[in-house]
């Protein structure tokens, strides 16, 4: 998306220092989550640690996107698109933290579950980690390319993760109820699992302010309007 | 002489405004196909738009693009300019202003106009600025006189501040205060759509949120047309913002929606700052 030039360079300036932020915040939380998975499937506490001390960093850049989107509602008062690109990058932040909240949640359980006996049961999150991180990147890059058909695909795959989600739950919990030596570690992969379906739920909330930040169009709770 | 140049047709103005339940809105005023020349010079291009009924409705554009221009041709307050010239209809609630036999004093009393500047007849007292149009219309009753004065300065929320020196000159009050008496000198005329030229840009903020107050108050029982550099006060006092480029209507919608998501590149262009 080719935004052309503002008579204010200030203005872009603010705008491209806004969007800069949230990609650098978005490429954290990603690589937070990244380290999360891995310290699980490999077992390696030290990405454990990184993945959890990222979060810091995370939640320093949502303060600094509220201030500068708030600056620049008061400095420059935008209207029409910039507007929405401003209140999106604005709303969008909080669930970037959330995922990175999610990630660091995933950091605590992989490093509960390496201080007893691998389980095989572990492979059934890799599917959905590759589900949800995918429906996150691409809401990031809905968002900063302004593809509006992107953005709907990724609110469209959350319910395939949910459902991916609760069939790793019934495995697991059936696991549970055939191997209760183990139940801690069921109960830590079921809650990885279910961290990853809020990850999912966020990219979701991203895709649809991306859709709103390009088309003006509000899809929030679609299926409620329609079915009231 | 040069020749206006040819254009296509073009019509945005026709666009139905709704309701916010969806149902066409009454009118007030329509403008329909018109053109306007200052001897050559083409400011106004085959321009059609509807203006609701006891709404609010904004023009923005950049300089020369033919907002004040066009509110003239409202009140045909342009006939007092050399050489100006006007093709097309303006219809104020389905009357054309320009039909033969219309009397344009008469159109002025019913269109009033506020402009840029305040302009209080300087050797009047703030009483008598305010009812001198009555009196021009031939309206010589004290009693109805008075209270019509009261009522025009109430209405434009000065009474409180002045009812004590309606004796004194309208030019030893402030700048706003000046303002809201111009406002209440084309109030007192009663008319039936205020036309308003900038009416803040020579006032301070606290003086414009009043004069914005105060159109707020009146649109339940006027229809304002208001010409405005400040997109942020479009937004603020207006139902509806018509975009103007080059002596044409780009775009008329809700405020909302003209602020928020535009149809056309050119007005998000213009609204955005992205314009030229």
């Amino acid at each position: 998306m080719v935004i052309s030039k503002h008579i204010l360079g200030t203005f872009d300036e603010a705008l491209t220092s806004l969007r800069n932020d949230l990609l650098m915040m978005a490429g954290l939380a990603e690589r937070s989550l990244d380290r999360a998975l891995k310290g699980l499937l490999q077992r390696d506490d030290d990405l454990c640690t990184h993945a959890i001390a990222d979060d810091e960093e995370i939640d320093q850049l949502e303060k600094q996107i509220d201030k500068d989107g708030f600056e620049i509602l008061l400095r420059f008062q935008p209207v029409a698109s910039d507007l929405r690109r401003v209140i999106s990058a604005i709303k969008l932040s909080p669930n970037i933290e959330r995922i990175g909240d999610q990630a660091t949640n995933i950091a605590k359980r992989a490093r509960k579950l390496n201080r007893h006996p691998p389980l095989p049961e572990v492979q059934m999150i890799v599917p959905i980690q590759a589900y949800a991180m995918t429906m996150f990147k691409d809401s990031i890059n809905a968002y900063v390319r302004e593809n509006v058909e992107l953005a709907r695909s990724v609110c469209d795959r959350d319910e395939q993760l949910d459902d991916m989600n609760r069939e790793a739950n019934r495995k697991l919990t059936q696991r549970m109820m055939e191997d209760r030596d183990q139940l801690r570690g069921y109960f830590n992969l079921i809650l990885v699992s279910r961290a990853l379906e809020r990850v999912g739920d966020h990219a979701t909330n991203i895709s649809e302010d991306a859709v709103y930040a390009a088309a003006a169009e509000d899809i929030r709770h679609q299926s409620l309007t329609t079915s009231v | 002489m040069p020749q206006p140049e040819v254009v296509e047709p073009r019509d945005p103005g026709a666009a139905i405004l709704l309701n916010t339940e969806g149902e066409p809105l009454p009118l007030a005023m329509e403008a329909k196909n018109v053109s306007m020349w200052y001897g050559p010079k083409r400011a106004i291009d085959n321009l059609s738009m509807d203006m609701p009924a006891k709404a609010v409705t904004a023009i923005i554009g950049p300089s020369g693009c033919g907002k004040s221009t066009f509110i003239r041709a409202l009140n045909r307050m342009h006939e007092l300019v050399p050489h100006a010239r006007i093709e097309g209809s303006v219809f104020l609630h389905g009357q054309n202003l320009y039909a033969s036999g219309v009397d344009p004093a008469t159109v002025r009393r019913r269109v009033g106009m506020v402009f840029q500047k305040s302009n209080p007849f300087p050797t009047m007292s703030i009483g008598e600025n305010v009812i001198v149009g009555l009196r021009l219309n031939g309206v010589s009753d004290r009693k109805f006189l008075n209270e019509r004065l009261e009522q025009s300065l109430r209405m434009s929320a000065l009474w409180d501040e002045v009812k004590d020196d309606l004796h004194k000159s309208g030019t030893s009050l402030s700048g706003g205060q000046q303002q809201r008496l111009c406002i209440a000198r084309a109030l007192a005329v009663e008319p039936e759509v205020l036309l308003m030229d900038e009416p803040c840009s020579a006032l301070d903020p606290i003086a414009t949120a009043k004069i914005e107050e105060l159109i707020q108050g009146l649109k339940t029982r006027y229809t304002i047309i208001i010409v405005t550099h400040n997109m942020q006060q479009a937004g603020r006092v207006s139902d509806f913002t018509a975009f103007f480029y080059m002596g044409r209507l780009i775009e008329i919608g809700a405020t909302t929606k003209i602020f928020t998501n535009p149809n056309e590149k050119q007005t998000e262009d213009y609204i955005t700052g992205r314009f030229g």
